[in-house]
């Protein structure tokens, strides 16, 4: 028998993500691949209307200006993975809570639908399973084997692909910068995206992580997100 | 209220209260303390398609389990071989010039490889798969992955008991979470909830 090596002590990671809004165009391309890979019931207008569409990831859309000097302004947001997260604090089951590797988790076998996290959440990032979902017949193979599939009646959100996080950390391998990244990283186009472990200090997040441009979204209320925005800059400001 | 009618009712709410509370330990006990419920494998083993024994193949024919179930050491699931698998050793002519020793395996693999000659077509025609019955089944919220496991250096038996020694091959380990936290906890592997449950 081989010998037993201690994986106990997870390699040193702290997962964050780094968007630039400079270069994001709002193509939604990061919210389709999200639904793909994290087996996301399909949204119909009536969802969207009532407010219950399930998107781990969103494009919020702003503008700015009045016509013809008008802008538009795209704001991808997820589930923040906030330090200091005020969701976790409300959760009388302890379905969710904070991993050693800076995630926010959710655990669906544990959550029991109390729906308070939802409605700590200033992000709006948490989302409730209303019904239970339901694919189209042709769409029953596609869904991912890596990913639980959500009943009705628990909470579910964005976990960084912490399922390629754990094919990728399997056995507590450090795994290298860009080595893997999440669905919408993977999936951005004109790479507004960044995602990896901040505990690198050569990692390209860390890099972007200390930008000039950067900001978190609603920062004043301290939930001390591992997500940063980079501010979209005019050049004829 | 008469006093003869509380003498009869105060007796009858005890006793429901009694019954109910009974039931609601019982409930407790039983979830808590209990086996899964022979739908998940236990009890006899389930009746297979194939009359497969694994004890011919582990004991007699000496297979390691990896040389049938050949991703469990890299992948999440073991899996179980394709049909023209069994053909490639069961195939005796091709391989002693002999006829098969045992007509029984004959028979069985007939079930499925009705024409040999077809797999030796380019591109083969390959037979349908055995439709197995599962006998181990873990919960859709469980993510098991085989391979670190086995990396980790745990034999199968580990979990799966002495299959070499079983004809029908039936649960012997409950499989329930504090089973796998348990040796999780022992063997200082994770236990962080995210290890198993995204």
């Amino acid at each position: 028998m081989a010998t037993r090596t201690q994986v106990k002590n997870r390699a040193d990671h702290k997962w964050g993500m780094v968007i630039d809004l400079d270069r994001c165009t709002g193509c939604q391309a990061c919210v389709i691949a999200c639904q793909s890979e994290n087996n996301i019931p399909l949204n119909d207008q009536s969802a969207f209307l009532d407010g219950r569409a399930i998107e781990w990831i969103r494009v919020e859309r702003y503008w700015e200006g009045d016509y013809p000097d008008i802008k538009a302004r795209f704001l991808p947001v997820l589930c923040q993975h906030c330090d200091n997260a005020p969701c976790e604090s409300v959760c009388p089951v302890y379905a969710t809570y904070h991993n050693s590797e800076g995630l926010n988790v959710q655990v669906y076998n544990r959550c029991v639908g109390t729906r308070f996290c939802g409605n700590n959440c200033p992000y709006h990032a948490r989302l409730f399973n209303y019904w239970e979902p339901v694919w189209p017949e042709d769409l029953r193979n596609q869904l991912n084997p890596d990913v639980t599939v959500r009943t009705r009646g628990i909470m579910e959100k964005c976990t960084f692909c912490i399922q390629r996080i754990r094919r990728s950390t399997r056995g507590g391998k450090q795994v290298e910068d860009q080595a893997f990244n999440p669905a919408c990283v993977q999936a951005c186009p004109t790479d507004a995206m960044t995602f990896g472990n901040l505990n690198n200090p050569d990692s390209r997040v860390s890099q972007k992580w200390e930008d000039e441009r950067a900001y978190r979204v609603l920062e004043a209320l301290g939930t001390n997100p591992s997500v940063k925005y980079l501010k979209q800059v005019d050049a004829h400001a | 209220m008469s006093n003869s009618l509380v003498k009869i009712i105060v007796p009858v709410i005890g006793l429901v209260a009694a019954l109910v509370l009974a039931f609601v330990a019982y409930f407790f006990v039983q979830a808590w303390w209990a086996q899964p419920p022979a739908v998940l494998g236990f009890g006899d083993g389930p009746t297979q398609p194939v009359a497969f024994p694994h004890t011919v193949h582990v004991t007699t024919a000496g297979l390691d389990c990896q040389f049938c179930h050949r991703t469990v050491a890299t992948e999440e699931a073991a899996t179980v071989p394709a049909v023209a698998q069994c053909w490639f050793c069961h195939d005796f002519d091709r391989i002693t010039g002999e006829q098969s020793s045992s007509s029984t395996a004959e028979a069985e693999i007939a079930k499925f490889i009705r024409d040999p000659e077809k797999l030796a077509l380019d591109p083969p025609e390959l037979p349908d798969p055995v439709n197995w019955v599962r006998v181990h089944r873990l919960p859709d919220h469980v993510q098991f992955v085989h391979a670190p496991h086995i990396q980790q250096g745990f034999p199968c038996s580990t979990c799966h008991g002495d299959i070499a020694s079983m004809q029908v091959v039936e649960q012997v380990r409950n499989l329930k979470m504090r089973d796998c936290v348990d040796c999780h906890r022992d063997n200082d592997a994770p236990t962080d909830c995210t290890t198993c449950h995204y």
